[in-house]
């Protein structure tokens, strides 16, 4: 037996038989907040040169007739308003925060707290990165949770997770949690 | 849905959570709340990280918030590799002499900004009135207006909202800056200053254009006072003792004839890429772009084609260092150069003039390529 798969592709192992054929997972947060790091590292590739997303970025695994798609979405103001148009048929959302920008955690709120009254995200579980845990200024999941007003969502499954997406920290126990809560959910 | 975070929330329905609106304050010592949930399904204890252990730190070392007049900033080793956060600075003359995580510039007005090697990103906010040297991997700014930008960015530099923004190519020199760069995992030779990307682009304007080529970067950002704490660092702006080479990037040439030189993985291949830059410059031919990267067997056959087989062996050492030159005879000059300066290297020079356009074009697509430009 080999080592436990990581990433993406812990998933969708994970997933094997239990669900639909494809699966679609999206990847949204502000602009710098790491979306495309993390892409990368649950690809197992470099980050070490990334650059700024003018469109979407996506990954594709697959296994056992089953396939993963992983959209990862550009976040600058000006072309948030594309988000809502890669929604349909989201099986789960990943949000992205930088945890080290305090002097937006007010818009990051406003455009999470946007997307989840998104008719295409009713009842799709949410997984929040609370990336770049590994900086000065960074604040820990438990205060980006509260400010979010997490707890008030009733109507879905959620999870924040603290994680440092350049090192990668954290960010498998996030996928663990993407695991069980993708194969639980019933369209 | 409420938003605490928010000043003013929209509400949609009335099932939301009424809740009154607070600042979240900078607290010196933060603390995990444990009491607070992190899901609402998951029944495994919460987990301890390496930040939940290593010895907390004041975010205020790490800030420099609402100065005026004055001549301040950062000496070598004292940020080392660590975010900082830059805001609300008036009439300031900033130096972060030192490696950076990633910087973050808010509500800035009339500042001379000079920021040492950034791991990850440099991000302007709404600054007004920037004059700055800067060297990183990404380049963001939102809403700023009239922005100089001596800039060394190894990826597409970005700019959203953003007005009477100018760019030349970063040049600067201080003892420990060479240094600074390998700490930030930065490449000397892989700057992309001068293909802007603008996100709302004006039709029949522009938001951004490149600086006068003769620009000279202490005209901008002067050095430290005398006076000041920065007295003893020793810096030149001069091009020829800058870190990053000049390179004439989008610049539109003087000349059609150009020619690609590539240096293999050795013990001295970047101070051999110095050598010829000297050589050529000295010759009056023109540095147009440089790339470090790796390459693999598959790519060596595409972008040298005729010379692939022998060159196969030589790129699995490390990175190659390429670059392109350009003016009237420049690739009799580099082959010239090849052989009486590099005798011993292992190099791939233009063969002639009708092929080294080819080269180039071959060369720099597939180097975008690789690093996802």
């Amino acid at each position: 037996m080999g080592e436990a798969q990581k990433g993406l592709l812990s998933v969708i192992e994970k997933l094997k038989g239990s669900t639909e054929q494809e699966v679609r997972i999206v990847l949204l947060g502000l602009d710098n907040a790491g979306k495309t790091t993390l892409l990368k590292s649950l690809a197992s590739e470099d980050v070490s040169t990334i650059t700024p997303t003018q469109g979407f970025n996506i990954k594709s695994v697959a296994s056992h007739g089953m396939k993963l798609n992983v959209w990862d979405i550009g976040g600058q103001r000006k072309i948030r308003p594309f988000w809502k148009k890669y929604l349909e048929n989201t099986d789960l959302l990943i949000y992205v925060i930088d945890s080290a920008d305090k002097k937006r955690f007010e818009e990051t709120g406003l455009e999470l707290s946007e997307l989840i009254d998104e008719e295409n995200l009713k009842g799709v579980p949410v997984l929040i990165f609370a990336n770049k845990q590994d900086l000065a200024t960074s604040s820990p999941a438990s205060e980006v949770a509260e400010g979010l007003n997490l707890h008030t969502y009733r109507d879905r499954e959620w999870q924040i997770q603290a994680c440092s997406a350049v090192s990668g920290e954290g960010v498998q126990d996030g996928m663990n949690w993407i695991c069980n809560n993708i194969v639980n959910k019933k369209k | 849905m409420g938003c605490f975070f928010s000043k003013k929330s929209k509400r949609k329905s009335s099932e939301k959570d009424e809740r009154m609106p607070t600042t979240t304050t900078v607290e010196t010592t933060t603390t995990t709340n444990s009491s607070v949930p992190l899901g609402n399904n998951s029944e495994e204890p919460p987990k301890q990280y390496s930040w939940d252990k290593r010895e907390k730190v004041d975010p205020k070392d790490y800030m420099l918030s609402g100065l005026k007049d004055v001549t301040v900033g950062r000496h070598p080793g004292k940020l080392n590799g660590q975010q900082f956060v830059i805001q609300d600075c008036e009439n300031c003359n900033i130096f972060v002499f030192d490696h950076a995580a990633t910087i973050t510039i808010d509500d800035c007005v009339n500042c001379r900004i000079m920021l040492g090697p950034i791991k990850g990103s440099v991000f302007f906010r709404d600054c007004k009135d920037i004059k700055c040297v800067v060297a990183c991997q990404q380049f963001r700014t939102r809403d700023c207006k009239k922005m100089e930008v001596f800039l060394c960015c190894a990826t597409q530099p970005i700019i959203e909202a953003s007005t009477g923004m100018k760019f030349g190519c970063f040049q600067y020199f201080y003892p420990d800056l060479a240094f600074h760069f390998k700490d930030a995992g930065l490449s000397i030779f892989n700057n992309n200053w001068s293909n802007i990307h603008d996100f709302t682009p004006v039709s029949g304007e522009n938001n951004w254009s490149l600086l006068p080529e003769s620009s000279k970067v202490l005209d901008f950002v002067p050095v430290p006072d005398p006076e000041s704490e920065f007295k003893s660092v020793r810096i030149s702006g001069d091009p020829e003792r800058s870190i990053v080479p000049l390179t004439k990037g989008g610049r539109r040439k003087d000349s059609d004839e150009s020619c690609l030189f590539v240096f293999f993985a050795g013990e001295y291949t970047t101070a051999n890429a110095r050598k010829l830059i000297d050589e050529v410059t000295a010759k009056s031919f023109v540095l147009v772009q440089t790339k470090e990267v790796s390459m693999r067997p598959e790519d060596v056959k595409r972008v040298f084609q005729n010379s692939a087989d022998e060159l196969v062996d030589w790129i699995t050492k490390g990175p190659v260092i390429a670059l392109e030159l350009s003016g009237g005879g420049v690739v009799d000059a580099c082959r010239s150069i090849a052989d009486q300066v590099f005798p011993g290297t292992k190099v791939f020079v233009s063969e002639n003039k009708n092929s080294s356009s080819r080269d180039v074009d071959n060369f720099f697509n597939f180097a975008d390529m690789q690093m996802g430009l």
